[in-house]
């Protein structure tokens, strides 16, 4: 039982550092290219969006994960 | 898809999502730390279907009805002040015309009382000078004929004076009706030197 | 369980929390909210300039979906700005509620999924009117391959149907996620000094977040519907076309 409440912090938290990093990177260049062209600030904000959304999804599968095994702390 | 359709079916998802609330196959137990539970997904589907269409008519129609019709007030607003502004340029122009036609008006006008003023000058000089020969005329031929009268005049005294010298130069038995002929005949043929 | 029960963590108390079929109660709070706002928001529509608070947002609202509608499916977009209205001010408002009150449809998964059934639905509709029933299902199988690569048809045909569900799935957890797990962070935020709140400190990122949840799933399901009513081959040129004043604006 432990192991599975070890078992989700430990998930939670590589999830949420790779995430982090991934997303960083996805900012970094959606607010380079911004910077460098404003005029198509708009779109690329858009785009950008998307990617941290699509990157997100990563880390909300494993909080998922996450509940799915508190279940089965029960 | 029709409004009422979708009100109907919501009202049908959100029954089934009631009357299967309490079965089992809608917690399954592999989800259970997430609490899903598949009778609330069918209700939330039969209420989601109920918002859209009332979300629809109540909100999203008269709103864009609302906007539309600003929208088309403000192009029609445009087209009318464009209208105007032209409506005045043509105006503007007719009225540039007119005023360029009547000074044209105006000058022919000013140029054909220019004329008349010296047509009529022209004329009056002209009748001035007829009558100013007509005068003259006139005067000589008074004057000629009083020179003929005196001449007539000056000839019968002449013959009087001539006849009544001759009477005391050659005397009394001369029948005077013959003399005063021969006279007469003489001063005829004298006239000529006068 | 004893190591949660020992530490008294509010995770465990949060997994625990039982609201039940009581959040259809703020389900109908949401739909009461969204039909005052728009009460409120019809008051002054009939003025030729609107002054009022709730209709310019309201007008704003209208104007950001339909913007978005033209920018990602193009000109012949604005027809799916209805459905776009409505999903948005339910996510948006019951996002809202779930910053002042304990609970909110939003940031409940079989809530949620029902919301992401519904989307995907309305895409494949919009997507079957749009090609027909025939060229919809055509659209699962990836470009024109002739002889025996029909299987790679096939095999892109099932990939295809699995995204769908996957569809389904992304979009309920993505909003899920975001709300209830910002709730958990704040109620354990909560509890590390009884009595203070320090979770409050997160209210503005929570709020920037439920605007950006309701905006990713609208402009989700824009990218979906363009992809499902694009017309394959002779939507290309057209898109040409449509794609090239843009083109010369930016240029110029």
């Amino acid at each position: 039982m432990e192991n599975i409440a070890i078992g989700i912090g430990l998930a939670v938290g590589i999830a949420g550092l790779g995430v982090g990093i991934g997303q960083g990177l996805a900012a970094n260049g959606g607010l380079q290219g911004m910077a460098r062209q404003p005029e198509a600030g708009k779109q690329i904000n858009n785009s950008m969006l998307l990617a941290l959304v699509f990157l997100e999804l990563v880390f909300l599968l494993t909080f998922v994960l996450g509940f799915l095994l508190m279940g089965k702390i029960h | 898809m029709n409004k009422f359709a979708l009100l109907g079916l919501g009202a049908i998802f959100i029954i089934i999502g009631f009357v299967v609330k309490d079965q089992s196959w809608t917690r399954p137990e592999m989800f259970a730390g997430l609490q899903l539970d598949l009778g609330k997904t069918i209700t939330n589907i039969g209420v989601f279907l109920l918002f859209i269409p009332v979300i629809n008519m109540y909100f999203y129609v008269p709103l864009k009805e609302a906007m539309d019709a600003r929208n088309h007030e403000l192009e029609s607003t445009f087209t009318e002040a464009e209208q105007l502004r032209v409506q005045m340029q043509t105006l503007k122009s007719d009225y540039e015309a007119r005023l360029i036609k009547t000074e044209a008006e105006a000058r022919e006008t000013i140029q054909n009382q220019i004329k008349e003023a010296q047509n009529l000058r022209q004329q009056l000089m002209s009748e001035a000078a007829d009558r100013a020969d007509a005068l003259i005329r006139s005067a000589q031929a008074e004057i000629e004929q009083e020179k003929n009268q005196t001449i007539a005049t000056i000839r019968t005294h002449v013959v009087d004076l001539t006849l009544a010298a001759a009477q005391k130069v050659i005397g009394e038995n001369m029948d005077s009706e013959k003399n005063r002929r021969l006279i007469a005949e003489f001063i005829e043929t004298v006239e000529v030197a006068s | 369980m004893d190591l949660l029960q020992q530490l008294n963590l509010p995770l465990a108390e949060a997994a625990e929390k039982e609201i039940g079929w009581n959040i259809f109660f703020y389900s109908g709070l949401v739909f009461a909210i969204v039909l005052v706002f728009a009460t409120l928001a019809k008051k002054d529509l009939k003025n030729r300039v609107f002054t009022s608070l709730p209709t310019r947002l309201a007008e704003h609202l209208y104007l950001f979906l339909e913007g978005m509608t033209v920018n990602v499916i193009g000109p012949n977009g604005k027809k799916y700005v209805p459905f776009l209205l409505a999903i948005w001010t339910f996510i948006f408002t019951g996002n809202i509620m779930g910053l002042l009150l304990q609970a909110t449809p939003t940031a409940d998964w079989s809530l949620n999924i029902g919301m992401a059934v519904i989307t995907v639905v309305y895409v494949q509709y919009e997507g079957i009117k749009a090609n027909g029933l025939l060229g919809h299902i055509k659209h699962f199988s990836g470009p024109k391959l002739g002889g025996f690569m029909i299987l790679v048809s096939g095999l892109i045909f099932v990939v295809e149907i699995v995204s769908e569900c996957m569809k389904l799935v992304s979009l309920s957890l993505r909003l899920y996620g975001n709300i209830e797990g910002g709730h958990i962070v704040r109620s354990s935020l909560d509890s590390i000094i009884a009595g203070v709140p320090i979770g409050g400190l997160l209210l503005p990122i929570k709020f920037f977040t439920c605007l950006i949840q309701a905006f990713v799933w609208t402009i989700l399901t824009c990218t979906y519907l363009s992809i499902a009513t694009s017309h394959g081959h002779d939507d290309e040129h057209e898109g040409d076309h449509g794609h090239q004043p843009a083109l010369t604006e930016a240029h110029a």
